[in-house]
């Protein structure tokens, strides 16, 4: 019996595997398992090592991202399922130092807290491993897949602070929508598969842009897709999760949340419209071009009335995502300059981002809350902290010599190089939100520096090394990005349409 | 109907057989699937999906696809519903009738389910129209798990990972301390 059943399986071949390409994945996955072997080996001793381990991880997994990116050759797998690319290795590198950011915002709040720290790096380093994953993922199986490995470790650590209901109804708001998308990105995949028979995107390309009109059952399947992603990365009419989970959720999950999960959105969206789609931009073009429209402005407009500071950066996140998605709504125009904006784009706001939730987890050590009148004086006790924060609000904000001018200097460029109707009207679109969103980003900064600090408590706020560190790094990587934009601007000189193919 | 879909495959020279299961089986899907949304039970609709469920394995067999249909008797039956039934069982739901749970915003459910299902309908009438799918053979377990382990080995591993990191985190969550 044996021998028939080996008989029959004969003739499999084993794939061939290239392990440097990964090597990456294969090292975050290593760590992960040795984090979760060191708590069962040495139960509570072991805790206070966690975030160290996590770190060290993190930084372990960049070694091999740097090597692959000093050969430079455009690695390909399982006929183009998985590639590595500039590409892949430049978001790669962004999912892994925002983690490594991420870790270090934690370490304080989580071990003062008496939150689960084994499980908490843990499931981080997991939700991580599935994001560089995605960079490298060109296959609509291992594109969902990746999604989930990302997602549901995200779900449990929004609920992280499980005696606190506010925590409960973010984890659950987050599970249910984050599901809710699921459901219906997979039921496009599946009426994609049935339209091409394939998995791999470039022969998913090929197949749906052979026709001049697509069929309906093409135009569904992009457009499910479309909405699954749009809720990861909290577009408007997709983004009502955001605000209540980022509200609840423990403070540095809802940065990992709000920088490594909508970047890792965005890269699944990148993969699927660049590699998969680009062929019927005239099915996508105009879905992103609304999405974009309306989450920048909608964004902004509820910010505006925000009085709690993680929800307005919530609010602030929606409207950046509508600035991310605009040069994706002229994709097949100026493919490249497209791709590179928002690629830039990513890069400089987890910067910023990472820094202002570091900034709001300091000053909640002493004030305990997150309002944003909270932030009255914070000058007079502060100034290290105040000076960090108008940094980080005004490059959200989009003013030069910090890193987000560039950012936005960057989309407008590849909206009006596009030269189409809707790549103007975006434009425009960009410009106006810019200075709405000045007027809320500016009043936080009037509040710190010129108000007086509520019932005169000047006690000063003790910032613990690593959230210190965390706060060096992303004020220094905001201002060198600002000053010299030519460093980000050569590093995401990348093609998505180079590095296809078997 | 039976007759209509005999003399639908006639002009077909094949599977004459299968089309007659397939309408019979695709019939008490539809109902039980009907039962689903108006039964004013909750363990009753748990278990009519259930019927829904092994009409679909069913049709997976008729296609000659014996994994699949074992996985959706697995997972879906063995596992999906045993969960709801165990969570209709550990929260405080009513186990009789109870009529809020199939007359709330029943009227805005009938409009998506209808837009949704119009669309649907059309657009896959309209992109698959007359094609056939010619399937030559069954589709063997070997040729899935040669798949699994060479094409789609990426992903095949991630999900072993997802699938303990979910474990684990779930015990966190759950754990009363």
């Amino acid at each position: 019996m044996l021998a028939a059943l080996a008989a029959e399986v004969g003739d499999f071949v084993r794939p061939p595997i290239d392990w440097h390409a990964a090597a990456p994945e294969l090292t975050l996955l290593a760590f992960g398992v040795l984090l979760t072997l060191m708590d069962i080996v040495w139960l509570e001793r072991g805790r206070k090592w966690a975030p160290a381990l996590a770190s060290i991880g993190l930084l372990a997994t960049m070694v091999p991202i740097i090597t692959l990116a000093v050969d430079g050759a455009d690695r390909s797998m399982f006929g183009g399922a998985f590639v590595v690319d500039k590409y892949a290795l430049i978001m790669k590198a962004v999912f892994i130092l925002a983690g490594y950011i991420v870790v270090l915002i934690s370490s304080n709040y989580i071990s003062e807290g008496d939150y689960w720290e084994n499980e908490y790096y843990g499931l981080l380093l997991s939700s991580i491993l599935g994001m560089i994953l995605m960079a490298s993922a060109r296959d609509l199986i291992t594109i969902f897949i990746a999604l989930e490995l990302l997602s549901i470790p995200a779900y449990m650590l929004a609920t992280w602070r499980k005696r606190d209901l506010k925590s409960n109804e973010a984890g659950l708001k987050y599970y249910l929508m984050g599901v809710f998308a699921s459901a219906i990105l997979l039921y496009g995949m599946s009426l994609l598969y049935g339209a091409s028979g394939t998995t791999l995107l470039v022969d998913l390309n090929e197949s749906i842009s052979a026709s001049d009109s697509p069929s309906a059952i093409v135009v569904m399947g992009i457009i499910f897709v479309i909405v699954g992603f749009a809720f990861k990365v909290s577009a408007v009419p997709f983004h009502t999760w955001a605000p209540d989970t980022y509200e609840g959720a423990p403070t540095p999950v809802t940065a990992f949340l709000s920088v490594a999960s909508k970047a890792a959105g965005f890269v699944a969206l990148m993969n699927m419209l660049f590699v998969g789609f680009i062929g019927r931009d005239d099915v996508y073009e105009p879905m992103i071009f609304a999405l974009a429209a309306v989450s920048m402005t909608v964004g902004n407009l509820i910010a505006l009335r925000q009085t709690n500071i993680v929800r307005m950066l919530a609010y602030s996140g929606v409207a950046q995502a509508g600035y991310m998605l605009a040069p994706l709504a002229v994709a097949s125009d100026v493919p490249d300059s497209a791709l590179a904006a928002t690629v830039s784009y990513l890069v400089i706001y987890a910067v910023m981002n990472l820094g202002a939730f570091a900034v709001v987890i300091a000053v909640a050590r002493k004030t305990r809350s997150a309002e944003i009148d909270d932030y009255r004086g914070l000058f007079h006790y502060a100034p290290g902290l105040t000076v960090a924060m108008t940094i980080f609000l005004f490059a959200l904000a989009g003013i030069p010599p910090l890193g987000g001018w560039w950012a936005k200097f960057r989309i407008m460029g590849a909206v009006i190089e596009a030269n189409t109707v809707s790549g103007v009207v975006l434009g425009v679109f960009v410009a106006v939100n810019s200075v709405i969103a000045l007027y809320y980003y500016a009043r936080i900064g009037a509040k710190m520096w010129a108000d007086e600090a509520p019932d005169g408590d000047l006690t000063p706020v003790r910032v613990p090394a690593s959230l210190k560190s965390a706060l060096v790094l992303t004020v220094a990587a905001t201002i060198v990005f600002g000053v010299l934009p030519g460093l980000v601007g050569d590093v995401t000189k990348v093609s998505l349409l180079a590095g296809v193919g078997g | 109907m039976i007759g209509l879909l005999a003399a639908a495959s006639a002009d077909m020279d094949l599977y004459v057989a299968q089309n007659i299961f397939f309408g019979i089986i695709a019939a008490q899907m539809i109902y039980a699937a009907f039962r689903v949304v108006t039964t004013a039970n909750v363990v009753h609709a748990a278990l009519w999906l259930v019927l829904v469920l092994s009409g679909v394995a069913v049709q997976f067999i008729l296609l000659g696809a014996e994994f699949v249909a074992i996985t959706q008797v697995l997972v879906y039956i063995g596992a999906v519903v045993v969960l709801f039934l165990f969570g209709v069982m550990l929260t405080r739901a009513s186990m009789g009738a109870d009529e809020s749970v199939a007359s709330e915003k029943r009227s805005m459910a009938t409009v998506v389910g209808v837009l949704l299902f119009t669309v649907m309908a059309v657009s896959l009438i309209d992109s698959f129209e007359d094609t056939r799918l010619v399937i030559d053979e069954p589709q063997s377990t070997t040729l899935v798990s040669d798949s699994i382990f060479s094409q789609y080995i990426v992903p095949f591993e991630a999900v072993s990972v997802l699938l303990l990191a979910a474990l684990i985190g779930a015990i966190v969550v759950a754990r009363r301390d």
